[in-house]
């Protein structure tokens, strides 16, 4: 699916102002220009984070087809270039992502091309904790075992903001949608927001074994009032009868959700109708985290890589789709991230090692469209590996303030210019 | 009796309770002392109780005699097992077990408070023996003499894996320990200057772990003369636990975490209150089973700024309606449920632990409280009461609930520390004896368990 010449053009022209607006903000403009966004949208912009776990290899996923170095690095994996869904006359997506070539047509997916940090560090464990703390040293108070999330602490900030102490409010502030192991993952850990990490829409129910009678009774017991000095009591009864009260509204949403979007039958796209499904029903979750298990393809690439692609590409299409026709499309931003990228040689097993700089894509209706930084120097190598074009917490910076309303030094611990990385 | 803490008199508050016109010795205070220094009497513990008054009550159960042969028999056997599976998420199961089964039940809370306390995840420390290690000591020094647990702990392979401390080396000593040490362990934040840490940190050098066991690397050990909260010489890492408690910081960060954990959550205790605490600390060896024991025995803990003025933590919860109850269940199931309600037993979430009151509510942990309940009372491995085929309806009939409002009282009694009101009542009452309803009594029964559990004053310890 080629994009038509003017498309084309318009995502070169947006290359370069891209290249433009990578400078730091003015704290007044950006937060004015979050809040006004919010405002018009009909709701608080929301964040869907996806973790490609095992380090996804960007350069078959945005992928230098013309190039030589490419072609030769890749004898068996090259992926070919009539093949390769085109963006420009350097680059293009791989194959099996349709539904990212179609978002790239409507304007609603931004690429952030070769991201990285310096001293790339190429243990996933390592790396992982660099991405999700959203630190690169791991400076004094951020060791292991006390350490704190960028998205926790950007929670922490906006419960700050809102004037209530973090664990004074009910309402989730962010949402940990898990694909199994269950434990809440370092990015969204703050000092005092608590969130919830759920497999499924059945935390959200009050079970009751199907008797209305029970439910009733506790709905109704809930309900009485309480002596309002009392006030431990009262921030509980609060938070119970909200509890409830969003526990009724996502079941019914869910009840009624109709769509006519078809997501794809896999883990992914559940979970973000799931997600589509709660956004819709008014949960207040300002972050939704999920994660994409797979991509460490040290053997036999090819056909894993395809449908981890296949699916992330067709999961978060669909998801935009769903939520613009609901009408929440302007007020959503998908990001992903790997921990690193693969080398760029391929191995001796019809597989890829461990490397540094790959691509990030951003999804949704206000997106900054087209390819958002430059591509790696296939030349200039970091013994064997991409060099970054853009740090990752640029990205990190654009979203905490252009997206999130939050101030990025005090939550990424320096200044980073911040990536623009949406439409004002 | 004032709500506000700032004008309670401390000579008071820390006095023996003694029973009285405006305070007498009830079912309720009783119910209320398991609670906190246990997880939660049955009826027959309350009866008992209270037959004994306060004196005997609370002597019972902060010094209750060791432990009996058969109990921790069984307790190792478990332990083994789990240990030999290897299996670390097993482990909550058999402490679970044990909370349940203890003639003991303060043991266990002051071991589930020194857990939290000295926070050590399994997630990194990812042996079962080790953990196991780990919990057994404080276990072991759990009423003792907190400079002993403290040694202990800065010698527990656990600890100085998960703290990274592995090594630590004469050249360039290793501060993770020694910070820890200093600002979760024993002073906190503002008592100590970075030198200080360094010091420390120089003061534990040599202090190792190699294949999983405590070392003392001589070779790596700093004799030089270190400098520690102003004073000089050759200090090893005994000798610099012994400085830290001597500094009155010290008591009084300790006592301040034990009134928290046993009285109340909020608002932070005055000055004013903890230094009786504080002063008997220092002044008989960091002694924590005496002031537990004073602690457990106080006006301030019997008063009305005590009783269901915490939130009820995951485990609270869990092994509080069991032990209740006469119940017990799929312990491994129940391990998983209080993890998803945020406390999962051996995995504190960092080296801070778990921070609790208010930390434990919101709504996808109030739902889930509820839900949790309401599968424990519905899973299959659920039994109640003393013999294989007791039910829920013949505890009912054993303690005289024959009526639907004598039923509402009887399990709000057990299960709840505060009035609910009114009208809540009333539902319950409702619920637990529609005349239509064909439902058996046992099931009926258990529908109120499940209703009393999303009140908002179950929460409430």
């Amino acid at each position: 699916m080629h994009p038509n010449p003017s498309r084309r053009a318009f995502l070169r022209g947006s290359l370069s102002s891209a290249a433009l607006v990578a400078l730091g903000p003015t704290v007044p403009q950006f937060l004015l220009a979050a809040s006004a966004r919010a405002a018009e949208a009909g709701g608080e912009s929301v964040l869907v984070v996806i973790q490609l776990s095992g380090g996804n290899d960007g350069l078959n996923t945005v992928i230098p087809y013309a190039h030589d170095v490419y072609r030769r690095s890749r004898p068996l994996l090259g992926i070919p270039a009539a093949k390769v869904r085109k963006i420009d006359d350097f680059v293009g997506l791989h194959p099996s992502m349709e539904g990212f070539s179609k978002l790239l047509e409507d304007g609603h997916l931004g690429i952030v091309q070769g991201v990285g940090y310096p001293k790339p560090n190429r243990s996933h464990f390592s790396s992982m904790d660099i991405w999700q703390s959203g630190r690169r040293q791991i400076a004094e108070e951020q060791v292991s075992y006390r350490a704190t999330g960028w998205l926790g602490r950007c929670l922490d900030t906006q419960a700050a903001n809102q004037g209530v102490a973090a664990h004074a409010g009910h309402d989730v502030p962010g949402l940990h949608l898990g694909s199994g192991s269950g434990r809440l993952p370092l990015a969204l850990i703050g000092q005092n927001v608590r969130v919830p990490s759920v497999q499924s829409l059945d935390a959200f129910k009050l079970e009751d074994g199907g008797d209305s009678r029970l439910r009733r009774a506790i709905q109704k017991a809930v309900e009485a009032p309480r002596d309002p000095n009392d006030e431990l009591t009262a921030f509980i009864c609060r938070g119970t009868r909200s509890a409830l009260e969003s526990s009724r509204q996502v079941q019914e949403a869910v009840r009624r959700y109709q769509t006519d979007v078809k997501y794809p039958d896999t883990g992914l796209a559940r979970r973000l109708k799931t997600v589509a499904q709660l956004i819709d029903a008014g949960l207040g979750a300002r972050v939704y985290y999920l994660d994409l298990d797979g991509f460490d393809t040290h053997a036999n690439q090819a056909a894993a890589h395809a449908e981890l692609l296949a699916e992330l590409s067709g999961g978060v299409a669909s998801f935009v789709n769903d939520l613009t026709r609901h009408g929440h499309g302007k007020r959503v931003l998908v990001m992903t991230f790997s921990e690193f990228g693969r080398r760029v040689r391929e191995n001796a097993s019809q597989g890829t090692d461990h490397g540094a700089a790959a691509p990030m894509f951003l999804a949704g209706g206000r997106v900054r469209p087209g390819l958002l930084s430059k591509h790696p120097s296939m030349t200039d190598l970091d013994e064997g590996d991409l060099r970054l074009t853009t740090d990752f917490r640029s990205v990190y910076a654009g979203v905490l303030e252009y997206w999130l309303g939050v101030p990025s030094e005090p939550v990424l611990g320096e200044k980073f210019n911040s990536l623009n990385v949406v439409l004002s | 009796m004032t709500k506000d803490l700032s004008q309670v008199d401390p000579n008071w508050a820390w006095t023996a309770y003694e029973p009285s016109v405006d305070r007498p010795w009830s079912r309720r205070l009783a119910a209320h002392h398991y609670r906190r220094a246990g997880f939660a009497a049955n009826l027959a513990e309350l009866e008992q109780s209270v037959a004994r008054g306060p004196v005997d009550a609370v002597e019972q159960l902060c010094n209750p005699g060791p432990l009996p042969a058969q109990f921790q028999a069984t307790s190792a056997m478990l332990a083994q097992r789990t240990v030999a599976a290897g299996n670390v998420q097993q482990l909550a199961a058999w402490w679970l077990y044990r909370m349940l089964n203890t003639p003991d039940p303060l043991l266990e809370k002051l071991t589930l408070f020194w857990h939290g306390h000295f926070a050590t995840s399994a997630v990194k420390v990812d042996k079962a023996q080790m953990m196991l290690d780990q919990n057994e000591m404080l276990r072991q020094h759990a009423r003792g003499k907190f400079q002993d647990v403290v040694r202990a702990v800065s010698r527990d392979p656990a600890m100085l894996i998960y703290l990274d401390s592995t090594t630590n080396r004469r050249i360039h000593p290793n501060e993770n320990y020694a910070r820890e040490l200093m600002e979760l362990f024993t002073l906190g934040v503002g008592n100590y200057t970075e030198k200080d840490v360094k010091e420390v940190a120089r003061a534990f050098t040599g202090w190792e772990v190699l294949a999983d066991e405590f070392v003392f690397n001589n070779v790596q050990h700093d004799t030089g003369v270190k400098s520690i909260l102003g004073r000089s010489g050759n200090f090893d890492g005994d000798d610099a636990v012994r400085i830290l408690l001597d500094h009155p910081a010290a008591s009084r960060f300790i006592a301040r975490k034990l009134i928290r954990f046993f009285i109340f959550d909020e608002p932070t205790a005055p000055d004013s209150l903890v230094e009786p605490i504080a002063r008997d600390l220092s002044e008989h060896e960091f002694g924590i089973g005496r002031v537990v024991r004073r602690v457990l025995g106080s006006n301030l803990f019997f008063s009305d700024h005590a009783i269901g003025r915490k939130v009820r933590s995951p485990v609270e919860l869990g092994v509080g309606l069991l032990r209740a109850l006469g119940g017990t269940t799929n312990l491994v199931k129940l391990a998983q449920g209080l993890g998803e309600l945020g406390q999962s037993l051996f995995h504190p979430p960092n080296v801070k632990g778990w921070e609790g009151g208010r930390t434990w509510i919101n709504s996808s942990t109030l739902l889930g409280r509820a839900n949790l309940v309401g599968q424990l009372l519905l899973a299959p491995e659920t039994r109640y009461g003393t013999s294989a085929d007791d039910t829920l309806e013949a505890m009912a009939d054993r303690a005289g609930a024959t009526t639907p409002l004598k039923t509402v009282d009887w399990l709000l009694e057990l299960l709840v520390a505060v009035p609910v009101p009114p009208a809540a009542r009333e539902v319950l009452v409702k619920l637990a004896g529609d005349q239509n309803d064909n439902t058996d009594r046992s099931r009926r029964i258990a529908d109120v368990i499940h209703a009393v559990s999303a009140l908002p004053e179950f929460q409430l310890a």
